[in-house]
């Protein structure tokens, strides 16, 4: 069974389509990366899953759960965590009060989870008391990432976790999607920086105008010619 | 300038003091409803009025259940006003509940300027109650005439009515002040004002966080309501209408949507408001507010404490 399987799914914005019939499962421990043109319906394909944006057509579960149409604080519980593309920290928190909202509906915050996070990013240790609204892009982006990872959920969904990040920032980004999958977290990207993201992917899936094009391991993706002319900005 | 208008001007100041508290408890529930439910309620002031004549029906019941009407100290009122300044402010918070679960919530994303014009239905509304229940004259909460006293050093008089609205503003602004900094459910309201989309994707229950908006704002609206009458002696049912345009400029003087800024530009406006008694007449009080208000749209429309951009 896998952890998360979406079948069939249709969704968009109003009366404008965007997703079409679209197939896809994500193992437990796999880290899955879509790729594909702008407009392809990457983000709204994570928005679908996780409840924002409620599906026309199709079916979704999580953890042998149908999940399709329910809200997104209902999903949070379930182990399921999102971090958004822009927007993704609250700027007049502080990193401490900002890793809090991460358990808000699971109690008090744990002190091992706590420093499990600052493992994971230890750049936010010496930054508890900081407000997030004066941090980097990159740093902000951590402090997102240690959010949605406060109640150890078993997939985390990440929405262009490495856009308009400096490069040595987007690799440190990277290297820390590893690590946490190593903690045994299933992870599935959405990102442009598709080359970076495929090479730490146990798995990459092609979107294209709504419709899943190709699916194959990482390696496979990163190695198709075609694919590569396409969408990874190959020769 | 005469040599007298100045020497008014501690007496002044200490009068927009006791005004300026008032006018910042008023602020903060028009700030954290624009913060959080994101649009500018009109009804904030009806709903001080509301609480105001709320305490005047609860004073005689407050008597006749015991609770000591002998004044308290050298203050104008007893246990029994007190006892009714706090049912009367639960009791506020209720009523502003149901309106919320009947109109206010029907209305979510609705759009600001709906729910703007929603919030004035709502004045109009709760003002007529007001005077159908209690009329249109003003009823007094007191007859007694106080002294004021003469604050050794200063120079300054000032009533010991004076004193507690004053320490019962500042001891609110503090709690909600603990309240927003500490609490859990205030780092989620603080956090729910910053981006309500994200606090829903995080798990925050948002219903909940605005639920607790309108206890917090409705309970300081009403505490504000009576705090007026306490200062007046009597209430309208005009009361909150006259309040609404020295809040709105207090809460833009301070920034939309900060509490903090509520509390400083209440200060603010009502001092000015006092201070430029000594130079024009009292008719024009009203006409500061407006002109704080204008002028801080035109200078730095995000407000003294309220963020750029």
């Amino acid at each position: 069974m896998s952890l998360l399987s979406v079948r069939e799914v249709e969704s968009g914005y109003g009366d404008m389509q965007v997703l079409y019939g679209i197939d896809l499962d994500v193992e437990a421990g796999q880290i899955i990366t879509i790729i594909g043109p702008n407009g392809a319906g990457k983000s709204t394909l994570l928005k679908t899953i996780f409840g924002l944006l409620k599906p026309t057509k199709g079916r979704i579960e999580f953890e042998g759960r149908e999940i399709t149409g329910l809200s997104a604080d209902r999903i949070v519980r379930l182990g399921l965590a999102y971090v958004p593309q822009v927007e993704n920290v609250f700027p007049s928190l502080t990193v401490r009060e900002n890793l809090e909202m991460g358990v808000f509906i699971g109690g008090r915050v744990s002190r091992a989870r706590l420093d499990r996070i600052c493992e994971l990013f230890p750049s936010l240790i010496t930054r508890q008391r900081m407000r997030v609204g004066k941090m980097s892009g990159g740093e902000r982006q951590m402090v997102a990432m240690g959010r949605a990872l406060m109640l150890d959920p078993s997939l985390l969904m990440l929405d262009e976790p490495s856009a308009a990040l400096a490069p040595n920032l987007t690799a440190t980004i990277f290297e820390r999607i590893i690590a946490i999958n190593r903690t045994g977290t299933a992870i599935l990207i959405v990102e442009q920086n598709a080359k970076e993201s495929l090479r730490v992917s146990h798995r990459g899936c092609v979107l294209a105008a709504g419709l899943k094009c190709f699916e194959d391991s990482g390696p496979a993706i990163l190695a198709n010619e075609d694919i590569g002319r396409l969408y990874l900005g190959g020769e | 300038m005469k040599v007298e208008a100045w020497a008014r001007i501690p007496q002044l100041l200490v009068y927009g003091l006791v005004s300026g508290s008032i006018l910042s408890l008023g602020g903060i529930g028009v700030s954290l409803t624009y913060s959080i439910l994101g649009f500018s309620n009109f009804a904030h002031g009806d709903v001080m009025a509301l609480g105001a004549y709320l305490a005047l029906a609860l004073l005689p019941l407050m008597s006749a259940a015991g609770i000591s009407s002998h004044p308290l100290g050298s203050l104008s009122f007893g246990l029994d006003f007190v006892a009714a300044l706090v049912l009367a402010s639960i009791g506020t918070c209720v009523v502003v509940l149901v309106l919320d679960r009947l109109l206010f919530r029907r209305l979510r994303g609705a759009g600001r300027i709906t729910l703007m014009i929603a919030s004035v239905g709502v004045a109009l509304g709760l003002r007529n109650v007001v005077q159908f229940f209690w009329g249109p004259q003003p009823r007094y909460y007191s007859a007694k005439i106080q002294l004021a006293t003469v604050i050794p050093g200063l120079g300054v008089r000032i009533k010991p009515d004076q004193i507690f609205i004053v320490a019962v503003a500042i001891g609110l602004a503090v709690l909600l002040h603990l309240f927003l900094r500490y609490a859990k459910m205030g780092k989620a309201m603080r956090a729910t004002a910053d981006n309500a989309s994200l606090a829903r994707v995080t798990g925050i229950n948002t219903e909940r966080v605005i639920a607790w908006t309108w206890i917090i704002g409705s309970s300081l609206a009403a505490a504000a309501g009576i705090l007026i009458g306490i200062e007046n002696k009597f209430v309208t049912p005009e009361l909150g209408w006259q309040m609404l345009l020295p809040i709105f400029a207090a809460v833009i003087l301070g920034g939309f949507g900060n509490p903090y800024g509520a509390v400083v530009g209440g200060i603010v406006v009502g001092v000015s408001e006092e201070v430029s008694t000594a130079f024009i007449s009292t008719a024009y009080k009203p006409a500061v507010a407006f002109g704080i208000l204008i002028l801080m749209l035109l200078a730095r429309p995000s407000g003294l404490l309220g963020r750029r951009g």
